[in-house]
């Protein structure tokens, strides 16, 4: 789990997804406690790759018998 | 005799044998909810007259001799994803309330062509994601053995009916393990297929490159006799596969010699809680019934092999962002203009996917392709693999908490990352409540996953505990 957002950070957020939270303030307030585990989520997928993990041709599957 | 008792199978073979009716049979499972339903709720709207006509349409077909197969004549239930033409479709939120498709889901058409008939539509979290929330119109399913305990989600209802022998069978979905974590929690066998081998056309989607549809029900092979009509390329859905269909049930044996079986132990006795902290603590109950479910297929002649993968998180992680971001690239519009007719799970849950950049989408993404790369050179050695589900029993319904899906270690996720077969088994109880692992397979050999699951299945005899709610009712 990360640190809270701050006011600041938490309002750019919500600008840039264009959302307004006066529309469902009881929401957003609880949206607002979830981004802690997004943003540990956020820095796990960061990694350093090999050039072949690319998003094309995820699945491996056999042709067609 | 309660015709309700009996498996899909079982039911089967007797209306082939002229022994049962249809409509006595499905009239056995309208009273059954009649009954019962108030306390699961698990049906969010049961169509009692259609059933009973489509009911006696089919028997009037076996009495002119004409037969659909093995199907002809079962009564299940739909997951209130699964779009029906003229029939009111909610994906479980107010968004959809009143909604009323004009198309049936591709999966139903192919149920219903197969003979079988359809009871109702079943609760679902709120477009498969949103939890057990008590805010909305439709109240939470609850689970059969313990009516205060959670029957997991978000295929609730249809897991909760097939389990309280509401419908013989049911279709669920599957983008985090929404077949299967309900399979687990609810006693029951439940399929998410390979990517590709059941169509998704005419089901609400959640997350176009994880949703899976497939069955629940409460045997083996009564998931291998839905799979046979279910599975089959549908040129309309973009990301069906066009791979021949075996025949599911001639798969069946009850030895497995021969069989090489990986199992994933450190998913559930190392990085459960290494990733996921303390709470993850799988229960020693549970980590001793796995390894008893690990020499119960030893004894039917498979070799265990144990299998190194990268850590459950990764899985996990790659999944969670991968979901979040497409699902809520579909619901982009609601959230900006009506966001107040959500549910709370279900807003904080996928509303968090607004806050996902393109970077993190592509970051999962490759995650994930490293992830398949590695499951299919695990696989070289192999035939298939076994790993936990659920490592505990179903917790109370009340104890669910809206961010519990980003806290807790997800032991399904792996198979959604993947697109890897994978079939829900029970392995046993703990505190009255079922315990389940996975069995997996390699892309499109759902035949070798039921054909382990069904083994497993007939040697452990878990099949036959039901859960007291299962009872025959008085008189019946």
């Amino acid at each position: 789990m990360s640190a809270p957002i701050s006011d600041e950070r938490w309002a750019f957020l919500l600008e840039r997804a264009g959302l307004d939270p006066m529309l469902a303030p009881e929401r957003f307030a609880e949206l607002r406690e979830g981004y802690q585990f997004l943003a540990r989520i956020q820095n796990s997928v960061r990694k350093r790759r090999d050039r072949a993990a690319e998003p094309a041709h995820i699945f491996v599957h056999p042709k067609g018998k | 005799m309660d015709p309700t008792r009996l498996s899909l199978a079982q039911a089967s073979r007797a209306i082939a044998a002229g022994s049962l009716s249809p409509v006595a049979l499905t009239e056995g499972y309208l009273a059954r909810i009649a009954a019962l339903d108030n306390e699961l709720h698990s049906y969010v709207l049961v169509l009692t007259d259609a059933a009973l006509e489509a009911a006696r349409a089919a028997e009037a077909e076996l009495r002119a001799g004409r037969s659909r197969g093995a199907l002809h004549g079962i009564p299940i239930g739909l997951k209130d994803i699964y779009k029906t033409r003229g029939i009111r479709t909610t994906a479980g939120s107010r968004v959809y309330e009143t909604h009323v498709p004009s198309e049936d889901a591709e999966t139903w058409v192919r149920l219903r062509n197969a003979g079988a008939i359809l009871l109702g539509k079943q609760e679902t979290h709120e477009f498969a994601i949103g939890g057990p929330d008590f805010t909305l119109p439709f109240p939470p399913a609850r689970n059969p053995w313990n009516t205060a305990h959670y029957p997991a989600g978000s295929s609730s209802g249809s897991a909760a009916a097939v389990g309280a022998h509401l419908c013989a069978a049911a279709m669920g979905s599957d983008t985090g393990g929404s077949i299967r974590g309900p399979a687990a929690y609810c006693g029951l066998a439940g399929l998410k297929p390979t990517y590709g081998r059941v169509s998704r056309r005419g089901v609400f989607p959640l997350s176009y490159s994880l949703d899976h549809c497939g069955p629940l029900a409460r045997t083996v092979e009564d998931c291998a006799l839905m799979m046979q009509a279910l599975a089959g390329h549908d040129p309309l859905d973009p990301a069906s596969a066009d791979v021949p269909v075996p025949d599911y049930t001639k798969a069946l044996t009850p030895r497995l010699d021969g069989v090489r079986v990986g199992v994933v132990r450190h998913f559930h006795e190392r990085d459960a809680v290494a990733g996921f902290g303390r709470e993850s603590t799988p229960s020693p109950v549970y980590v001793e019934t796995f390894d008893a479910a690990c020499r119960t297929l030893e004894s039917l002649g498979a070799t265990l092999v144990d299998l190194q993968l990268s850590p459950l998180i990764d899985y996990a992680d790659a999944n969670r962002v991968i979901m979040l971001s497409e699902a809520y690239a579909l619901h982009e519009q609601d959230f900006r203009q009506r966001p107040h007719l959500f549910g709370r799970h279900m807003f904080s849950r996928i509303g968090l996917g607004a806050f996902l950049t393109a970077a993190d989408y592509v970051e999962a993404l490759r995650q994930r392709r490293e992830l398949c790369a590695e499951f299919a050179a695990a696989f070289a050695g192999v035939d298939i693999a076994v790993s936990a589900n659920a490592t505990g029993p179903a917790p109370r319904i009340d104890a669910v908490g809206t961010f519990n899906t980003f806290t807790r270690a997800s032991y399904t996720a792996p198979y959604n990352i993947t697109g890897l077969p994978a079939l829900s088994v029970p392995i046993g109880f703990e505190n009255g409540l079922p315990l389940a692992f996975q069995i997996v397979g390699r892309p499109f050999d759902e035949a070798g996953v039921l054909r382990a699951g069904h083994a497993f299945e007939q040697a452990s005899g878990l099949y036959r505990e039901r859960p007291p709610i299962a009872a025959s009712l008085p008189g019946r």
